[in-house]
């Protein structure tokens, strides 16, 4: 007891460490006037997040890198998701992240891991990115299968189509899937990107 | 205008006096015809058309739908043409476009019978030139069906296809000597396809089969084979018994067989042809085309 006491008195005492100073209470500002600030300082913070992690899924990010540019992109240019009759556009983004924000997020921390395989340079040559592409591409169908096709039914259902506006092979294969609830990649593996020439029977969905 | 009439009459050398008499409608007009496009395959093989193998580094989108039980014509009826412009272009499944090369080819298809033989007659404009090289130096034109009695496993769905192979000659990886052939193809246990084919510069008619191999001669039912050359416009007459022997399928009235045919123009050879979806034959019954008794 007296010697803690005698601590005491010669321990200063602490008027401000940056932790210490956020668990006291203020006494200069007004509550108003924190949580004004408070609430401007989260927009700003909020939607810078969010302005940053959008830049990320934007077409001109996506093929800022030549792993990208060169490859996938180079191929996705000659399909009907790049250019076509309406001029809908379908970027990287739109197949490959999650539009609702948990899902998004999830994706976006699973990308980190490209990130590394940017700087150790896993597909920085054409060769590196043939020899890689099975094992992208399987990675990529797995979680479209895994989600029923989440991506494409973003924008395409088969309830809204219509089926006289088809080809009739399109019709047929499409009122079939709806009965038998098959999901998109399974007929359309390879759609906006070539296949791997390595395939085995068992990567064939179809 | 330039007329040129060819016109190929072949007896068979054991006519019967009844067939001597048989003759086509005197008037085809009162025949219904079926128009019927044919286009230009490239390599096609059936080991794609069942999605099995890759051409083009992709397989056939049909494959699934086939294996489920959906004919060619099914998916593809109202597209032949569109098909074989895509293929005979280069843009899918043609590793070696022929410059000019028309992509497909409507031809009327006539078909009757009385009771003794059958009549074909297939109708069709010449297609523009093309320059491609003369892989049949003889003959400008042939002409071929087939028709199964629905033995061939798959040629209720695909036609002709059941016997065209990726290991075929004139396929990119097929062997010379390999012709067409049709799985468990045998004369003995009926699997086989009866083919018939006119040739325009040898101006003659075989009578042969498939089975594990294509063999061009052997039948016996096949009578006649007409061809004529007008202007631009093609007519071929094929006669022959309903009757048949080996090697023939034999026909009979209620009944209907899978049928399909096939035209080399240019000179060409092989797979270079245009072909038809699988269709049916029928005799005094429904089919894509009829043979109605005369």
């Amino acid at each position: 007891m007296d010697k803690s006491r005698k601590m005491d008195k010669q321990t200063p005492e602490k008027t401000g460490g940056f932790f210490s100073r956020l668990r006291k209470p203020s006494t200069k500002y007004s509550l108003g006037g924190l949580l004004i600030v408070g609430f401007v300082l989260g927009i700003i913070f909020w939607g810078g997040f969010n302005t940053a992690m959008e830049y990320t899924n934007t077409e001109k990010f996506c093929i800022s890198c030549h792993e990208m540019h060169d490859n996938v992109y180079t191929e996705y240019k000659n399909t009907i998701h790049y250019n076509n009759r309406t001029g809908v556009r379908a970027v990287c983004s739109d197949c490959h992240v999650p539009q609702e924000w948990g899902p998004k997020m999830i994706r976006k921390v699973q990308a980190s891991r490209e990130v590394w395989g940017k700087l150790t340079g896993t597909i920085n040559t054409r060769e590196k990115f043939v020899d890689k592409r099975l094992e992208l591409s399987r990675r990529e169908w797995k979680r479209m299968l895994a989600n029923d096709s989440l991506e494409c039914r973003n924008c395409h259902s088969l309830e809204s189509m219509d089926s006289t506006k088809q080809a009739t092979r399109a019709a047929r294969q499409h009122e079939r899937a709806l009965e038998e609830g098959t999901t998109c990649i399974v007929c359309h593996q390879g759609i906006a990107h070539e296949l791997s020439d390595d395939m085995t029977d068992d990567d064939y969905f179809n | 205008m330039k007329k040129t009439l060819i016109t190929t009459s072949i007896a068979l050398l054991f006519a019967a006096p009844t067939w001597a008499l048989a003759a086509p409608p005197a008037d085809w007009s009162t025949v219904d015809a079926t128009e019927l496009t044919l286009f230009y395959p490239g390599v096609s093989p059936m080991e794609w058309i069942t999605g099995d193998i890759r051409v083009d580094r992709v397989r056939h989108g049909g494959g699934r739908a086939f294996k489920q039980g959906d004919t060619c014509a099914d998916c593809h009826a109202d597209e032949p043409a569109e098909m074989g412009g895509r293929i005979v272009s280069g843009e899918k499944l043609e590793p070696t476009p022929i410059a000019g090369k028309a992509g497909h080819v409507p031809v009327k298809v006539q078909a009757a019978h009385d009771g003794e033989m059958l009549y074909l007659k297939f109708t069709w404009q010449q297609p523009p030139a093309s320059q491609g090289a003369k892989m049949d130096e003889a003959n400008p034109v042939k002409i071929a069906y087939m028709l199964d009695a629905g033995k061939i496993e798959t040629a209720d769905l695909s036609g002709c296809w059941a016997s065209c192979h990726g290991d075929s000659r004139t396929m990119p990886e097929g062997a010379d000597d390999k012709t067409k052939y049709v799985k468990d193809g045998s004369l003995a246990s009926g699997v086989f396809y009866d083919l018939v084919q006119w040739r325009s510069g040898e101006n003659k008619a075989y009578d042969g089969y498939v089975a594990d191999k294509r063999v061009m001669e052997g039948g016996s039912a096949l009578v006649s084979a007409e061809g004529t050359q007008d202007g631009d416009n093609w007519t071929v007459v094929f006669t022959r018994k309903l009757a048949g022997g080996e090697g023939d399928v034999s026909l009979e009235p209620g009944n209907k067989y899978n049928f399909g045919f096939a035209l080399h123009d240019g000179h060409t050879a092989g797979r270079y042809h245009y072909v038809s979806l699988g269709y049916t034959l029928g005799l005094d019954t429904e089919a894509d085309i009829t043979a109605s008794k005369q």
